[in-house]
């Protein structure tokens, strides 16, 4: 739906899906350590969360969707304590 | 050192441990359910583990023994002993490997082949072992990527368990295709991971091209979510797991719960605090230092300082005591790992011992605990090898075939106290008297011990280094080393023959570390601790009552006659003590002879956290260790009878 930037974190709001993929990737690209929030976002697509594990985003924010909540998240973040070890 | 491999190292011993614990048990209980599903679970977790690694010899072995337990669990093998046995065996290995892993990072250089040995003995028992060589991919991908826990929680309930492997097509998304919303639709998912397909680069990054490598699992029938992947049926992998050994629910175990009450804590960082206290112990006695000279200047203000420093003192101490209690650990932690050497041991020598072990759970130090197991371990070797008979001739002297070795804790006080009694043939006093002869020992002096004196022979260096001793039933062999151990750790050993036959091994153990409080005293300008339960008294004795006697000195107090010697002397220190009318001695005692140590002064009493002498110094004779002081120098604590022997 929808990328907003807010000082350092990016809020991805709504059902985001691949017209999403641009302004995130430029925002990303811009600033690395950027942090993002999920704490509305509704849905991502696969090519979001693709970039999300691409760029190791920093994640915040309690996403209200279950499913994101339970287990796209954990699945993201997982993923990363696998590299780091 | 890798994170995960130190993880592994902490985890390893403890299921090597616990499939050693479950599978002896089983050996006398076969049937016991509970046993052989904690067992299954420890081999199968380890299996998991070792996986994550380039130990594929191991691995192997283990997934051999894991379709072996299958086989004891399924109830399909006619005779359960010999596959007990050649899982023990598989377990011992693991056992060394794990500790080679330790120690240098790999397996030994003979894994590949003991693990073919052992995988061949496992797979001849199983009657499995065809179909288990062979795993489903279900099994083999579904086990790589999920998490045991992941997978006993999703067969909660004896449910079924479908797999699903998803890698979409890298141009998915110009069709209009979500992978994700796909999953998102899976019902109940009870697990989830999303992996790169092929290695991300970020310059060369398409985000318009799918990657993405999907697994996830479900409870649900594999009928209904194929029907849901219907549209992406080729990217997609579903099958039904449940025939896997993964989705085998998991025996309610009631140490789960009390492991989620504990905190797990490096013991470095208990260490790092005991330490810590320690300088505050060091810091408290420098208040103390301090009040003592304010004393001269303001005594109102000494007082109340030292006031507040005993108030401190008490806290520090308590403190303390509440420390040590951290480190306070079952004595499990050192017996559990004995049942399999002692059963090893038994095998190798064709003897059938019973070994029992009573008061696990009492508790001791934490370096006690772990310090006593070799010592533990040559006693109990000793009695094995030593004490008990072979079969036949503990039948022709009608005793039954099986010997007993009994290994007994119990707390009393503060001291920890272990017997190991078996009910072999004893000791031999008089072979060891001829041994000790043999040795090179004055006959006369030998004849002259009585019979516990002449037994705690075996414990002198000499005698048990002698062949002769480890041929005859005499018991010796590097029984000395058992008791430098002990004593290393504050205990006392000794063995006797018990009233109704078999030997007895006594061992006392501090419980706990303590403050050593110390007297210092003075030897010219250097100053040195000495326990203070290795003195006797203190007096003054006039130098001229301090006669010489052959090549030593002696004095005479209250009717003793008392060996005197010179601190300095012991110490090789210059001559510096200025002998005056009186010299300054300090009474101590080597075995029952009392012995006079001058010096050239005493000082204050203190508590102090003795630190035993490490590095270059740790083989230095006659020092206990050291301690740090108020005023931050170094105290040596000398160990008087050490110097004195």
């Amino acid at each position: 739906m929808s990328v907003v930037l807010i000082a350092d974190v990016i809020s991805l709001r709504g059902h985001c899906g691949l017209e999403d993929v641009e302004p995130l990737l430029k925002i990303i690209q811009e600033e690395p350590q950027r942090v993002l929030d999920l704490s509305q976002t509704s849905h991502l697509h696969a090519s979001l969360v693709q970039i999300l594990l691409v760029f190791k985003v920093a994640l915040t924010g309690h996403p209200g969707d279950e499913f994101l909540r339970t287990w796209l998240v954990p699945a993201l973040q997982s993923g990363r304590e696998l590299e780091r070890s | 050192m890798d994170e995960l491999l130190e993880q592994f190292l902490i985890e390893a011993p403890e299921l090597v441990q616990q499939a050693s614990d479950d599978l002896l048990a089983l050996e006398d209980d076969p049937v016991n359910a509970l046993r052989v599903d904690s067992a299954f679970r420890a081999v199968h977790t380890l299996k998991g583990s070792v996986a994550l690694f380039d130990f594929a010899p191991m691995a192997r072995a283990l997934h051999a023994a894991e379709s072996l337990l299958d086989d004891v669990r399924a109830g399909r093998l006619a005779d359960y002993r010999p596959a007990i046995g050649a899982l023990l065996e598989c377990i011992g290995a693991c056992d060394q490997w794990v500790k080679s892993i330790a120690a240098i990072g790999s397996l030994p250089i003979d894994a590949e082949t003991e693990a073919r040995r052992l995988t061949n003995a496992l797979t001849s028992l199983s009657r499995s072992g065809a179909a288990a060589d062979v795993p489903s991919l279900a099994t083999n991908w579904a086990s790589s990527v999920f998490s045991r826990d992941e997978v006993i929680n999703a067969t909660e309930g004896g449910r079924a368990i479908t797999a699903i492997r998803y890698a979409p097509n890298p141009d998915c998304f110009f069709q209009g295709d979500d992978p994700l919303a796909w999953v998102r639709r899976i019902p109940e998912l009870v697990a989830l991971r999303i992996d790169g397909l092929r290695p991300w680069a970020t310059e060369s990054f398409d985000p318009y091209s799918c990657n993405l490598l999907i697994y996830a699992l479900s409870t649900a029938p594999a009928a209904d979510i194929r029907e849901l992947f219907r549209m992406v049926g080729d990217q997609a992998v579903i099958v039904d797991a449940t025939s896997s050994d993964e989705a085998r629910p998991a025996a309610s175990d009631a140490g789960d719960t009390v492991a989620s009450r504990i905190l797990r804590v490096d013991s470095g960082q208990i260490d790092a605090l005991v330490d810590l206290v320690g300088e505050m112990i060091v810091a408290k006695n420098g208040i103390a230092h301090l009040a003592a000279q304010m004393g001269a200047v303001t005594p109102q203000l000494a007082r109340q300082l030292a006031t507040k420093q005993a108030e401190m003192d008490r806290l520090v101490g308590d403190m303390h005591r509440a420390l040590m209690n951290v480190r306070m650990v079952p004595l499990a932690r050192t017996f559990r790992r004995l049942p399999r050497l002692i059963r090893d041991l038994a095998l190798k020598l064709g003897k059938d011992v019973v070994f029992e072990m009573r008061g696990e759970d009492v508790e001791a130090d934490k370096a006690i605990v772990d310090g006593l197991f070799d010592p533990l371990l040559h006693v109990l070797r000793n009695a094995v090898d030593h004490g008990i008979e072979l079969p036949e001739t503990r039948q022709r002297s009608g005793k039954p075939p099986n010997g007993r070795v009994l290994l007994e804790a119990e707390r009393r006080r503060d001291q920890i106290l272990i017997s190991v009694v078996d009910d072999g043939g004893g000791i031999n006093v008089a072979r060891i008297r001829q041994a000790a002869k043999a040795a090179g020992e004055v006959n006369g002096e030998i004849d002259a011990l009585d019979d516990a004196a002449a037994i705690d022979l075996i414990f002198s260096p000499g005698l048990s280094t002698a062949s002769a001793v480890t041929e005859i039933s005499g018991r010796g062999v590097g029984m000395d080393v058992a008791r430098t151990a002990i004593e290393a750790l504050g205990g006392r050993i000794t063995i006797s023959n018990a009233a109704e036959g078999g030997a007895v091994a006594r061992i006392a153990l501090p419980q706990a570390v303590v403050m050593t409080t110390v007297m210092t005293v003075a030897v010219g300008e250097e100053h040195f601790g000495v326990p203070i339960d290795a003195v006797e008294e203190t007096v003054r004795v006039p130098t001229a009552r301090i006669k010489q006697i052959r090549t030593g000195s002696a004095f005479v107090l209250r009717d003793r006659t008392i060996p005197f010697v010179r601190l300095c002397d012991l110490l090789k220190l210059p001559n510096a003590v200025h002998l005056g009318d009186d010299a300054k001695v300090l009474i101590t005692s080597v075995g029952e002879q009392s012995v006079g140590v001058e010096v050239s002064g005493f000082a204050e009493r203190i508590d102090v956290l003795l630190r035993p002498m490490s590095g270059l110094l740790a083989g230095m004779p006659g020092m206990l260790g050291t301690a740090l002081l108020g005023d931050g120098r170094v105290l040596v604590v000398l160990d008087l009878p050490e110097l004195l022997a």
